[in-house]
């Protein structure tokens, strides 16, 4: 860059002769001038990215030739998986709200079979889930309404003040505590093919590895579980440590969204299409004390998990956006193009003397 | 000694009643003098002030020596009994406190100020709303933090200021002096110095505290003192001690009287007082007072008594800080936030009065509803759990969505514009092109909250004097007697180098080389004989005498050749005493009682009888000599305007014509006059002035008042010896910065103390004035004349004019003068002037004084919005730089008071160039993207936690975790755009010096206005719709939990926010890169690590979503999908609408030919 050092420096035996003239002014050694440094005068070496038509036309290609193929691969995925839903809610249990209620409260045999047609192959593993509609496991009080330390240690067992008002039955500290655990989903389902065949559910490993080996103790054991007055849900095996209980650490892993499933089990058979599938089921939960929904979901998976268009859609239409505007953008260069850094275009050139 | 020691006795019993009254007025007194205090914000309010009523100064000081002569505004120091003085009063000691606070008082304090700043309250508000039970959105710990570190952050600093602050403190007070204690003097420490002793200090020590002189090496009790510390003031000043007292010194006697003087005040210039000495009474002045803070010059030792220590030392009473102002830019954007607080509340309202409904809907259900169970069973009674009924609800629900919504207001953001600020005057006080070698003296912040305002200032008032022009002052021309000398010029000293004396052996020259008209040597040198000799001595005699000039003797590497340094305050003084001695009439010496001016190798010895000082009612000043022929003379110099008053014109009519005409020809090339005139004293004429001056000098009450009037009596019937013309030079590169402001769009306006004539003539050098403008010039002496000159003048400037547009001859040039001002400011005229001047190209005032500068300066702050920049040196433009929405200072010749008032300072005009065209470019460009960008960012984050709220029956809970929404305008996302706030340039150096009419971009409010506001809004809510709904749909009835799909939106977030960023960065260097990519490394740590943490329900969460297509699917996705909007409309804009900046940037980068010719530019700039 510049360098004014030795032009400037001819005056400086002048300058500080014009001193106050007492000796120990008269040398400055310590000049002020500010140390040069490409930094300090703000010079870094820098790239100035510029859009010019070249670079704006390739992006939008870019983003066109990775979008379009993602888009119609993960269309196709989910394409592929084969999904059976099936509410059984409303088809298990007839009558009015309070009639419900009142049913499912009770101690009666809610025993349903429900049948389900497989209109395509399922290739194993078919996963089996259930599904909540309007149950909001992201709500506020519930949330928060457990123990993260009385679950993973045996020591913490009375840390139970965030549980309110799950937090100890009959003056003794509940384990688990919690509205959360308190809620455990109960339903249960056997399946059977229309041969009669019974089709296993494997329920091993169906949590998060790292939720059976860290958060959940081995050694903590469900204690004055469901012994309140008000039953919200299933009930625990007190003999199995809770790192054991996988519906459980399944359940408390709380769902994002008010509509939800929640891995149930495997099946690790592949069913052919037009199969029947019987599905004997025990209709425990209680969904409707507040009109909430409860399906059963048999879904293959793909590389992107299940049955859902959107991605797929929404990736063709952004790429396909772009290659709308690469192409627009193409045509507006071509057929106005504007010469870059052309002074003539600066304002004061163009409407002289106007600034 | 006894005869002394009774006689303060009874001074002191004197005192009695008045003390005694004292006491019951003391509290009074006490009222009035913090109501004074407080009127005077700072001192140099209180200088504005001075100046402001300068012409009706003696009103002014009579009413001040009234009020000391009451007891309760006056202390008493009774000379080396510092026992007795403190005896009555407990007069505070010599240690200084700068420190504000101690280790007690450190933490309340310090809270205590900090939470001064709205932001913190808010802060401290959000988090106290959080420990509420109710309302607990976030945990305890992680509530408090931001506000904490905050907090800390600010504390250490203040801390650490602090601690350098003691740190000085403790080395002031333990600098050793010595002090008279029982007649020897014994080293004491600084602290322990207390009022009435008396203190002995010698060459180059630093006074430790207020003393009145008592005497000096000096026999006649001369003291040269410099107060570089005080006001910047780097020349030397003469103190003197009374004659009194010198001798008493001198021959070792003790001394003992009282001095009377005021009560500590901050006027640094000013102190009445007198002291009781042998039962005579002895007035004291500001010349008698030495202040802490001042290093003794050039005297071996003085005395002094210690009149005021410590704290109540003046200095001390002086160390306020400037005042403050806002940036415009602050201003405006406090209008969108007070918007952004409104969409807060509507925010807040939806989410409150869904939840409402979704109550009311539910309200049979609640009870037994798994996530809701209002009812709880476990106790004997079954009641409501945390359940306050509907309207209650509601309410805490509104409380919450504030808590969770906060960062909606970014309060973040004024810390975030603190640091921006702190870089940014980093760089401008570093800029090598701001730097001024000749006063080795870099730029200045002095207000570190207006940098962004210097993007956009439309209008610059400039002072003249040693702003325009170097304030270095060359005699040029004199006239005597009517004969006008300095035609041709030559360098003297290339025949023989310049004048020298020959004194003892010794070679003594002036320090100033002065460039000489042979002519006039030849005739000085004749001899006073003839009568223009006779004249011509007279003439040279006035300019080395009548003045008040010292001589120091400097030493040269050469042992037999001295140099004559000339010291005074005036540069003018300085240019004339030169002048006479280069013409051979050369100050040697000058003490309070005589001067040595060795006249062609004849040293001569003057007797100085008298000495009437310049003031700004009689613009002269006068000096009685005794000359070695016996006779008495009296000098006079002084401004033409008040000279030719005094001038007895029946002498020498065609001298005095001649005289003026000169005059008049010096002034129209821009030159400073001055007139001399003298007059011969009879013994008569002596006796009655002496009799007169000393009843004057000696007066308690009014003494300015009686000298002036002395010396209006002396100064009459004169005869005119001549007039000088000065050239006061331009400063380097005054005309093509005053040329690039103007292309840049900036109105220059000078105000000037000057003659109508100087100011045009620097007006055309300056190339502020072409001879192609149409000038309007009005100078009226009533108000009706500058009404019709008004109106006469907008009719010229409405007409038409032939020539072609963008020539200069469409421009129009102002010129109007401070008395036609004095009409037109304050009243109905003021709208006329105003639209007459909006209209000029060019507005020149001259003849103005201090207060009407910054009439000038509101006339254009009340009627537009456009920014106002006032430069200046002088304590006159004191009020205009702090009037104006920017000062700044020019350290230069005249001290340092207006750079004390200003809020940036340099050394020289041509650095308002860069400052504004550079600096001030970039600081507002900069700040007014980051205040966009940082709406933006706090916005998109908290659109996404209200889209969430919708759909968890409006409760608030967050699926992203409570760390992760702290950290996110902590270490997320704030560094990049801080980094980004300092560094980006939208366009270089080259390109803005190259192009001023860039500077329009600030002008025009391109970086920020509520046009690009609403765009950003609108981009943000975009964003926000997609950074929340593409997770949300791609996982709609899937099995994923809560923490898992908030740790997506966390990093899609942040990722957006961040190339966001990236794709508006212009100028990306490694610091920036280091920055934006950090920060995502950052963020992708911090979930990481919060991941990791097994109590946290989102343990592990971030490692099972990367191993999901899907969640890299949707981050590449939103991202994308979220930018492609704001690039087509910025592709359009830039295709379609071009800006200037953006051209010119892309001629940085492609237009290789204008790069090297702008190069060239640049170099100029520097070496010029």
């Amino acid at each position: 860059m510049s360098n004014p050092a030795t032009p400037m420096n001819a005056n400086a035996p002048s300058s500080s002769s014009g001193g106050a003239g007492s000796p120990d002014s008269a040398p400055r050694r310590n000049s002020k001038r500010p140390k040069y440094s490409r930094f300090t005068q703000q010079e870094l070496p820098a790239c100035k990215p510029i859009l010019t038509p070249k670079w704006v036309i390739s992006a939008f290609m870019l983003v066109t030739i990775v979008f379009i193929p993602i888009g119609l691969a993960s269309l196709f995925a989910s394409r592929d998986v084969v999904e059976i839903i099936d509410r059984y809610d409303n088809a298990c249990l007839q009558g009015s709200k309070s009639e419900k209620v009142q049913f499912i409260q009770s101690n009666a045999n809610k025993t349903c079979v429900r049948s389900l047609t497989v209109r395509k192959r399922m290739k194993q593993p078919i996963y089996v889930y259930y599904q909540l509609d309007s149950f909001y496991q992201n709500h506020r009080r519930y949330v928060k309404s457990r123990s993260d330390s009385q679950l993973r240690n045996r020591g913490d067992e009375n840390q139970t003040s965030d549980c309110k008002p799950e937090n100890d039955a009959n003056g003794m500290a509940i384990v688990p505590c919690g509205l959360v655990a308190w809620s455990l989903f109960n339903d249960t389902y056997s399946f059977s093919t229309g041969s009669n065949q019974q089709l296993p559910v494997n329920k091993r490993h169906i949590s998060w590895k790292s939720d059976r080996e860290d958060k959940f103790g081995s050694d903590v054991f469900p204690k004055n579980f469901q012994n309140g007055s008000l039953i919200g849900g299933g009930r625990l095996n007190e003999s199995l440590p809770l790192s054991e209980q996988e519906d459980l650490i399944v359940w408390m892993r709380t769902a994002a969204l008010p509509t939800f499933r929640k891995l149930y089990g495997k099946i690790e058979v592949d069913i052919e299409a037009g199969e029947t599938i019987n599905v004997r089921l025990e209709n425990n939960y209680n969904t409707y004390s507040f009109s909430g929904k409860k399906k059963l979901v048999l879904s293959t998976t793909s590389w992107l998990g299940g049955k859902n268009n959107f991605i797929g859609i929404a990736y063709l239409a952004v790429g396909g956006l772009c290659l709308l505007l690469a192409t627009t953008f193409t045509l507006i260069y071509l057929v106005k193009p504007r010469h870059l850094g052309d002074p003539t275009y600066l304002s004061w050139n163009r409407n002289p003397g106007g600034h | 000694m006894n005869l002394d020691e009774t006689k303060s006795v009874d001074l002191q019993e004197d005192e009695l009643p008045g003390l005694h009254n004292s006491s019951s007025h003391r509290s009074i007194s006490s009222n009035s003098l913090r109501a004074n205090s407080i009127k005077e914000v700072g001192f140099v309010d209180l200088r504005s002030k001075e100046v402001r009523y300068g012409s009706r100064g003696g009103s002014n000081s009579m009413s001040m020596s009234r009020r000391e002569i009451s007891d309760e505004d006056s202390r008493l120091v009774y000379i080396n009994d510092p026992l007795k003085t403190n005896e009555k009063f407990e007069f505070s000691g010599n240690s200084v406190r700068t420190s504000k606070y101690s280790v007690l008082t450190f933490l309340p304090r310090n809270l205590f100020e900090q939470f001064h700043r709205v932001a913190y309250v808010y802060f401290l508000v959000i988090a106290i709303l959080n420990q509420l039970p109710q309302l607990a959105v976030f945990g305890r710990f992680v509530s408090i933090l931001p506000l904490t570190m905050v907090l800390l952050v600010t504390a250490i600093k203040d801390a650490y200021e602090d601690w350098r602050r003691h740190r000085s403190d403790w080395i002031e007070n333990n600098r050793l002096s010595s002090v008279l204690v029982n007649d020897s003097y014994e080293q004491k420490k600084s602290k322990d110095i207390q009022v009435g002793e008396i203190i002995k200090f010698s060459a180059n020590e630093t006074i430790p505290c207020d003393i009145v002189l008592l005497s000096t090496s000096d026999p006649t009790g001369v003291a040269y003192i410099q107060t570089i510390n005080l006001d910047g003031e780097s020349n030397l000043k003469t103190r003197y001690a009374k004659q009194e007292t010198v001798s008493r010194i001198h021959n070792n006697e003790k001394i003992n009287g009282v001095i009377k003087c005021e009560k500590p005040n901050r006027n640094i210039y000013g102190f009445l007082a007198y002291m009781e000495i042998d039962q005579k009474r002895v007035s004291l002045g500001p010349s008698n007072i030495v202040l802490r803070g001042c290093v003794l010059k050039n005297t071996s030792w003085a005395v002094g008594v210690v009149v005021y220590t410590g704290m109540e030392t003046k200095v001390m009473l002086n160390n306020s800080g400037a005042q403050s102002k806002r940036s415009h830019l602050e201003a405006r954007m406090n209008r969108e936030i007070i918007f952004l607080s409104f969409f807060l509340v509507g925010l807040c309202t939806v989410v409150s009065i869904c939840a409402g409904v979704w109550l009311r809907r539910h309200r049979d259900e609640l009870d037994i509803m798994q996530f809701y169970r209002r009812k709880d069973y476990s106790g004997e009674d079954v009641d409501n759990f945390k359940y306050y009924g509907w309207g209650l609800e509601i309410f805490f629900t509104f409380l919450m969505s504030v808590i969770v919504f906060q960062i909606m207001i970014p309060i973040a953001l004024y810390i975030s514009m603190e640091l921006v600020r702190v870089g940014q005057a980093y760089f401008m006080i570093r800029d090598d092109n701001m730097y001024d070698e000749t006063t080795d003296s870099r730029f200045q912040c002095r207000a570190l909250n207006m940098n962004e305002d210097l993007g956009q200032i439309k209008y610059v008032f400039s002072d003249k004097t040693g702003t325009l022009t170097e304030n270095k002052m060359e005699f040029q021309y004199a006239s005597i007697s009517g004969v006008d000398y300095g035609g041709e010029k030559t360098d003297f000293y290339e025949e023989q180098g310049g004048y020298f004396a020959q004194v003892d052996g010794l070679v003594l020259r002036p320090m100033m080389k002065v460039r000489v008209d042979q002519e006039l040597v030849r005739l000085s040198r004749s001899g006073n004989d003839t009568k223009t000799g006779k004249q011509i001595y007279d003439f040279f005699l006035a300019l080395a005498a009548c003045n008040t000039i010292v001589p120091i003797v400097v030493d040269t590497s050469d042992p037999v050749e001295k140099l004559i340094d000339y010291q005074g305050e005036s540069p003018d003084e300085q240019a004339l005493v030169y002048a006479a001695a280069a013409y051979g009439f050369m100050l040697i010496e000058r003490t309070s009682g005589h001067i040595i001016i060795d006249i062609h190798g004849d040293r001569q010895r003057f007797n100085v009888l008298g000495m009437h000082e310049f003031d700004s009612e009689r613009k002269r000043m006068s000096v009685i000599l005794g000359c070695p022929d016996n006779t008495v003379k009296v000098f006079v110099k002084g401004a033409d305007t008040t000279m030719f008053n005094v001038i007895d014109k029946s002498l020498n009519l065609d001298v005095v014509r001649a005289t003026e005409s000169h005059l008049h020809s010096y002034s129209s090339i821009g030159l400073r006059t001055l007139v001399m005139g003298m007059r011969e004293l009879s013994s008569h004429e002596f006796e009655q002035w002496r009799s007169s001056y000393e009843a004057a000098t000696s007066a308690l009450m009014g003494r300015a008042g009686l000298l002036r009037k002395v010396a209006i009596n002396l100064e009459k019937n004169l005869s005119v010896l001549g007039a000088s013309g000065i050239e006061d030079k331009l400063q380097q590169g005054v005309p093509e910065a005053i040329e690039s402001l103007r292309t840049a769009g900036i109105k220059v306006w000078v105000l000037t103390g000057d003659k109508q004539e100087t100011a045009i003539s620097i007006g055309y050098s300056s190339k502020l004035l072409t001879s192609k403008m149409t000038q309007i010039v009005i100078n009226n002496n009533s108000k009706e004349s500058c009404r019709k000159s008004l109106e006469d003048a907008l009719i010229t400037s409405n007409a038409p004019r032939t020539s072609t547009s963008g020539d200069d001859g469409s421009l129009i040039a102002l010129i109007i003068d401070g008395t036609s001002l004095v009409y037109i400011l304050d009243s109905e005229l003021e709208e006329q002037l105003f639209e007459l001047a909006s209209k000029c190209a060019v507005v020149l005032c001259c003849r103005v004084a201090p207060l009407q500068k910054a009439g000038i300066v509101m006339l254009i702050k009340k009627r537009t919005d456009d920014l106002t920049l006032a430069i200046g040196d002088g304590a006159n433009d004191v009020s205009m730089i702090q009037k104006a929405d920017v000062g700044i200072g020019i350290s230069g010749q005249e001290g340092r008071q207006a750079v004390m008032a200003s809020d940036f300072a340099m050394a020289q005009f041509r650095f308002l160039v860069p400052l504004l065209l550079v600096h001030g470019h970039w600081n507002y460009q900069r700040m007014g993207y980051m205040i966009l960008y940082n709406f933006y960012r706090n916005a998109v984050f908290v659109l996404v936690l209200f889209w969430y709220a919708l759909f968890t029956a409006f409760t608030l809970s967050t699926a992203i975790n409570e760390w992760s929404s702290v950290l996110y305008s902590v270490i997320y996302t704030s560094v990049p755009t801080i980094v980004v706030g300092i560094l980006d340039k939208d366009l270089g150096r080259t390109s803005l010096l190259q192009y001023p009419q860039l500077y329009g971009a600030g002008q025009r409010q391109e970086s920020y206005n509520s046009k690009l506001f609403w765009l950003t809004i609108a981009d943000t809510l975009w964003q926000s719709i997609v950074a929340f709904f593409v997770p949300l749909l791609a996982y709609w009835k899937s099995d994923i939990d809560g923490p898992s799909i908030g740790d997506l939106w966390t990093l899609a977030v942040v990722f957006l926010v961040n190339l966001h960023l990236a794709m508006d960065v212009t100028t990306w260097n490694w610091i920036i890169h280091a920055s934006i990519w950090g920060s995502i490394v950052a963020t992708i740590i911090c979930v990481i690590i919060i991941d990791c943490i097994v109590i946290l329900p989102g343990y592990w969460a971030i490692f099972h979503l990367a191993g999901d297509g899907m969640f890299w699917i949707c981050l590449i996705g939103i991202v994308v999908a979220s930018l492609i909007p704001r690039f087509v409309v910025k592709l359009l804009v830039q295709h379609y609408r071009p800006s200037d900046v953006q051209i010119a940037g892309e001629a940085e980068k492609f237009g290789a030919i204008i790069e090297s010719r702008s190069a060239e530019i640049e170099m100029n700039q520097h070496h010029t």
